[in-house]
């Protein structure tokens, strides 16, 4: 296992994007996993807060589009964490807190796949919100804030 | 004069509690600083999408109820982002990229006061499934662009203009 990390590490994308002198390498794909974080956690926020009953005015088929946005976030960020974690995979890929965020995404995405199945398979969305809605929305407020705590931590926990 | 006063504000006594406490309220504020940000610019975006003509059935109005929470996203990091520069004064007013940062916030910041004073009526006033006017789309993408370059300067401050040394 650990060969094979420090094999990806050493390989040239992984050497390029850790220390390609440009700042279009690692500062721009790191950037750009911000970028992606917004563009997945903002509207699953918004679309949360509104399944626990606040801004009952927004009708909940407005909502649709937030998924779109989620999954080109996603889209970006699974792409440059793919990235990121070549370039340091004999460090990441041997801290427990990297594989607890893995672990936080992967259950934020079954949530959030049952929450749109909960809430949008049915045609128009009704207002009044599926009474398994409200479990998980906050189970994804709680993961998507699990998985940034962990991302962030990776820089710090040995 | 900017590193002056940096060099007076890391000598505060505020600054030097900040300085040497315990060692997670850095990574902690970070972690606050990251969520302010989804919870800002997911709430901000929708209401810009709104703007630009995205959900046109839905009442500017009733989006506009959302942004308290956009609010509280920008306290924080405005909170999280005192409790860097006290702590660490030199590391931000020494950076050019910081500056540009700054700068991005004062024109979002601007972009809102002239919604809010003069179109802020005429937004809400305006029916459901009517085109928005030029001048509210313009107000949207200067926003989601300033928004993106206020994103863009924060995450390049360790990479670009850092001279001293800055933290990951």
């Amino acid at each position: 296992m650990e060969e094979f990390l420090l094999r990806l590490q050493e390989s040239d994308f992984g050497v390029w994007v850790s220390s390609a002198p440009t700042l279009l390498a690692y500062p721009t794909i790191l950037m750009l996993h911000t970028v992606g974080l917004a563009m997945v956690v903002g509207p699953a926020w918004v679309l949360d807060v509104r399944l626990l009953g606040y801004g009952a005015r927004l009708p909940i088929e407005s909502l649709r589009g937030a998924f779109r946005i989620m999954w080109i976030g996603f889209v970006i960020n699974a792409s440059t964490g793919i990235a990121l974690f070549i370039s340091e995979a004999d460090d990441k890929g041997l801290k427990w807190i990297f594989w607890a965020k893995l672990a936080s995404i992967a259950l934020a995405l079954i949530v959030t796949s049952r929450l749109r199945r909960a809430v949008f398979a049915g045609g128009v969305a009704s207002d009044v919100a599926p009474p398994n809605a409200r479990g998980l929305a906050k189970a994804s407020l709680v993961l998507w804030l699990a998985a940034i705590t962990a991302g962030r931590l990776m820089a710090y926990v040995k | 004069m900017f590193l002056t006063f940096a060099s007076w504000l890391h000598k505060t006594p505020i600054s030097i509690v900040l300085q040497h406490q315990v060692a997670w309220l850095w990574p902690f504020c970070e972690t606050l600083h990251f969520a302010g940000l989804a919870l800002l610019l997911g709430v901000a975006g929708m209401f810009d999408l709104r703007l630009l003509g995205f959900m046109k059935r839905v009442p500017i109005s009733v989006v506009k109820e959302f942004m308290p929470w956009a609010l509280v996203g920008f306290t924080l990091n405005l909170l999280t982002g005192m409790i860097f520069i006290v702590s660490e004064p030199a590391q931000y007013f020494g950076n050019p990229t910081w500056w540009l940062k700054v700068t991005f916030l004062i024109i979002a910041g601007l972009n809102a006061f002239v919604f809010e004073t003069a179109y802020g009526r005429r937004a809400a006033a305006l029916p459901a499934g009517e085109d928005t006017p030029t001048p509210l789309k313009i107000i949207a993408a200067v926003s989601l662009i300033s928004w993106a370059g206020v994103l863009w300067a924060g995450r390049m401050l360790p990479f670009l203009g850092a001279g001293v040394g800055a933290g990951l």
